[in-house]
């Protein structure tokens, strides 16, 4: 019958064009394959494209330092498009056309919801390395291990730092509710408030292909708030901040997780001045890995963020891991691996993992200054 | 209150001018041009460019990215109608064929201008505020919703009282008659199509500098909404697109104020819907329904 | 990469691969059922989030057996599809299209402001419990069904009501109770792939449900070609597995994968319509005719 002939004919045709991908070339010592998988296309494009700078850098210093002997991380990147089918397909093909031993990403915690749990069921580890959502990632099964804090580990403490300086009485809400990350942020920034006894006066949503946000702003802004609470995505983050202060709120606006990128300021112009944001990764911190990866990076023509820092970060921790394994790289190696990091030298701080597998060191506030994120003292 | 209304004003006077172009299409064709909302997109990069990297003001960015669109027009019609023409189904396939069109449109976009969003840069446009009452309006904002009246104004003039109105509005009575009285249907067609992404291009680098936002994906919501505000203004009338398109704005900055921002696109689907079931002609269509 | 082992490795890869042809097959049909009478409904996505959420929902909060399951998230959308339908069907063409475009968006924007269903979060973790036995297991049911209504009285009624309504109506045809019954077989199938979804891809959230998609399902009935009732399962295993084929090409020529994909479907999409109406079913006998028409020239005296 045509139909079934046309199907094979397209499942054949696909079968030869598997095959014949190109295998890597030979190498003198035994590598380990370290999957990938960034948002390098769609809305989370901007983190993406620092996550994968960011791990290129980390791969070529971990091999050309030979702390692992004669075993050479080889990275296989991979582009999830912010789209969960495609991660998913991502996944799969990782884990069984290039049989990586490990997955960093993917960038956010929407897919991530997607596509670990085909990790999980094929026994890969994955360690998440921007995923913020709390209590949640990491439950999916033990394969799964995070670098990145939660939103649940960084705004509150950065919330009472900020309060400590600026000392507001009322708040209002701003975040986005398409999204996992930018949902949970609001949760915690929620909860955070109640918790330190902050009157929310209003809350306002929006969803990720909105690029009018007069109507909330304006709907906020008449309430008079103390400080704005915003949890968006960078793309918009930098258009709330502009029509923010356009429609002539002037009171501190301080932001999730998302905006914690050099976009945001790109995009906000003038306008992200003074915006608060707190952050898992000290940029002033002068620990000396911390400066040499900031160096390291410009070098390469990027200034780095937190996601840099982190996919960073989750490459040291994926060569500790296979260190503590004694030098094992096979994916159940990895996993156990994970379980004896302690107090490794990252450019994030001291890091380690939680009995639950998530990530574990110190945070911080940052202000915009000059057109930079500086670390609010 | 006062600032609500501006905001739908503004708001308003976006729909309506992107929505004046694609009802002049279907008032002439009785076709709906879905690669409308990728001209709207391109003009945006387009006035993007010119001030990126021609380093030339405003004004003349976007006389440029409006010619630009309708000759973008021109191709869209070229491409994805003119050969459809005699086709019986041409309305189905045509609307596939815009789709497909603008498919096309927004993956080169991708492709050239990757998937972030872009700004127009600080300071191309002077940032000054103005206060009416306790609103604040921008100049930015009063200087679009003036040129969207103006150009509203403009075509109704064209269609009224030129003689390429006189003949376009021959061609959408019946392009049978109308060549027969000698009008060159081709050219009025090609002329529509012109004039309408003409209005769309403007309309997507105004949005573009309103919002600070211009990115591939731009045109989608605009596209979805400018669908409820053609069918309100009712499909073919041009007064009907600029109020529809006012009240649209109007009615979803205050859906957002009174009962949140969830709804916000609710509202616009839930009129089109009931328009639809209601009264297809919506508030100020003359044209019985033709037959698919 | 040979033997045994690597296809082995190549079947893992790709099954999700052969699974979403599946499911794309299922959904091009229930665009197709609407066409097939000349309607252009694309209400699909909405019906789609429909099944989806009704199966998950039973799935995560009652021990429904899997089959109960299924047969809910078919059900559901038919039962909406009636009342829909009813006021929607009077309308023609592209008022039609805008209004079912409408409907679909409406579904999409519900569930994502349900709080109950975590709103645009979705549900997750759903277990695995559709494979690819279930997946074309129904795709194969839909094609029976729409094999035995194609050779019956019903089949030769809707083409008389695709060719011309009105004469149809003249001639006894209650074309309304017809295209009522297309419009909620349709929503069925859409239903059905959304439980079947919902149920292999580990998750349901709205933003899958969006206009997007019923474009997408559009494509793959008219690149595969409405007049055979197989077509659009030939256009959504097309233009599945092309990207797929495409990736390797395109990663040499330092293309992104996200736009090829996307250009690539529009461009398909526009070639068929504008060249090849009745799409890709239709090319074997267009070549047949081309190459007896070119015989027929060469032996032309």
């Amino acid at each position: 019958m045509r139909l079934s002939f046309r199907v094979a004919a397209a499942v054949a045709a696909t079968a030869l064009a598997g095959c014949t991908r190109s295998s890597p070339p030979p190498q003198a010592a035994a590598t380990v394959k370290v999957g990938a998988v960034f948002s390098l296309t769609g809305n989370a494009a901007a983190y993406g494209a620092q996550q994968k700078a960011a791990v290129q850098l980390a791969v070529d210093e971990v091999n050309k330092g030979g702390t692992l002997k004669n075993l050479a991380l080889e990275l296989v990147l991979e582009d999830d498009g912010t789209n969960p089918q495609q991660g998913i397909a991502v996944f799969d093909r990782l884990i069984n056309t290039n049989k990586v031993s490990v997955i960093l990403g993917p960038t956010l915690s929407t897919l991530a919801e997607a596509a670990d749990p085909r990790a999980q069921a094929q026994k890969t580890p994955v360690i998440a390395v921007s995923n913020t959502k709390p209590n949640a990632i990491t439950t999916i099964g033990d394969y799964i291990w995070r670098v990145s804090l939660t939103e649940a580990q960084v705004i509150p403490s950065a919330l009472s730092t900020a309060r400590e300086k600026l000392g507001f009485k009322t708040a209002a809400l701003l975040y986005g509710d398409d999204d996992a990350f930018t949902k949970a942020g609001f949760d915690v920034m929620k909860s955070a408030l109640e918790k330190a006894g902050v009157k929310i006066l209003g809350i306002q949503t929006f969803s990720t292909k909105d690029r009018d946000f007069d109507a909330q702003l304006t709907a906020l802004k008449g309430l008079k708030p103390d400080v704005l609470l915003v949890s968006a995505l960078v793309e918009q983050a930098g258009s709330i901040a502009v029509q923010a202060r356009q429609l002539g709120y002037a009171g501190p606006i301080m932001g999730g997780n998302g905006f914690n990128s050099t976009k945001f300021i790109q995009l906000a112009g003038p306008a992200a001045e003074g915006v608060l944001v707190g952050t898992a990764w000290n940029r002033a911190s002068n620990d000396p890995v911390n400066q040499s990866f900031i160096a390291a990076m410009k070098a390469r023509g990027t200034d780095p963020d937190q996601f840099a820092a982190q996919a960073y970060s989750g490459i040291l921790v994926v060569a500790e891991a296979i260190r503590q394994a004694g030098f094992k790289g096979g994916r159940d190696d990895i996993r156990d691996g994970f379980s004896k990091v302690k107090d490794l030298p990252t450019p994030l701080g001291r890091f380690s993992f939680l009995p639950n597998r998530d990530g574990d060191h110190p945070a911080a506030v940052q202000i915009v200054k000059g057109g930079r994120f500086e670390i609010l003292q | 209150m006062g600032q609500q209304i501006v905001n739908g004003v503004f708001l308003g006077s976006i729909y309506a001018l992107f929505a004046l172009g694609y009802t002049l299409v279907f008032g002439v064709l009785d076709i709906l041009n879905l690669a409308h909302q990728a001209v709207f997109m391109l003009c945006a990069y387009f006035a993007l460019l010119i001030v990126l990297h021609l380093h030339l003001p405003m004004f003349f960015a976007f006389p440029a990215a409006v010619l630009a669109g309708g000759l973008l027009g021109l191709g869209v019609e070229r491409v994805a109608f003119r050969p459809l023409r005699g086709r019986a189904d041409s309305n189905v396939s045509g609307l596939i064929s815009s789709i497909a069109l603008a498919t096309v449109l927004e993956a080169l976009a991708l492709q050239i201008f990757g998937p972030d969003v872009e700004r127009f840069p600080f300071g191309i446009v002077p940032d000054r505020t103005l206060h009416l009452g306790d609103a604040v309006v921008s100049e930015l904002q009063v200087v679009i919703i003036a040129i969207a009246l103006a150009m509203l104004l403009a075509l109704t003039w064209v269609v009224r009282w030129t003689a390429l109105g006189r003949r376009i509005r021959a061609v959408a009575e019946s392009p049978a008659a109308a060549r027969v009285l000698g009008v060159d249907v081709d050219r009025v067609i090609a002329a529509s199509f012109f004039v309408s992404s003409a209005l769309g291009g403007a309309a997507g680098v105004l949005f573009g500098l309103a919002f600070n936002n211009v990115s591939p994906d731009m045109g989608r919501t605009v596209e979805l909404k400018g669908l409820a505000v053609i069918i309100l203004g009712g499909m073919g009338s041009m007064p009907g697109a600029a109020i529809a398109g006012f009240a649209l704005g109007l009615v979803e900055v205050f859906t957002v104020a009174k009962l949140g921002s969830s709804y916000r696109d609710a509202v616009a689907f839930g009129i089109l819907f009931l328009v639809l079931v209601l009264r297809p002609r919506g508030l100020l269509g003359s044209r019985a329904l033709r037959e698919a | 990469m040979s033997g045994v082992g690597g296809l082995g490795d190549f079947w893992l890869t790709y099954q999700s691969t052969v699974a979403f042809v599946g499911l794309n097959g299922l959904l091009a049909l229930s665009v197709y059922t609407t066409l097939s009478c000349g309607q252009l409904s694309l209400a699909q996505a909405g019906f789609m989030a429909l099944g989806a959420y009704t199966s998950a929902l039973l799935t995560l909060h009652t021990s429904a057996p899997f089959p109960a399951v299924l047969l809910a998230g078919t059900l559901a959308p038919a039962l909406v599809a009636v009342p829909l339908g009813l006021p929607v069907l009077r309308l023609h063409g592209v008022f039609l299209a805008i209004a079912t475009i409408g409907f679909g968006e409406v579904v999409r924007i519900f569930f994502v402001n349900l709080e109950a269903t975590n709103g645009a979060l979705g549900l997750v973790a759903i277990p695995q419990r559709a494979g690819l036995a279930g997946i074309y297991g129904a795709l194969a049911a839909a094609l029976f069904v729409l094999w035995r209504i194609r050779g019956s009285r019903a089949g030769y009624a809707l083409e008389a009501i695709r060719e011309d309504e009105p004469a149809a109506r003249t001639m006894g045809i209650d074309a309304s109770a017809y295209k009522l019954s297309m419009l909620v077989l349709g929503a069925a199938f859409a239903g059905l792939a959304g439980a079947l979804d919902a149920h292999f891809s580990f998750m349901v959230a709205p933003a899958s449900y969006s206009f997007g998609r019923v474009v997408d399902m559009l494509v793959y009935a008219v690149v595969g070609g409405s007049a055979a009732f197989y077509g659009p399962v030939v256009g959504a295993a097309f233009l599945t597995l092309l990207p797929e084929v495409l990736r390797e090409i395109g990663g040499r020529l330092g293309l992104e994968p996200g736009p090829l994909r996307l250009f690539v479907n529009g461009l398909v999409l526009l070639l068929v319509v504008l060249f090849l109406p009745n799409g890709l079913v239709s090319l074997p006998r267009r070549v047949r005719r081309y190459v007896a028409g070119r015989r027929a020239e060469a032996h032309a005296p």
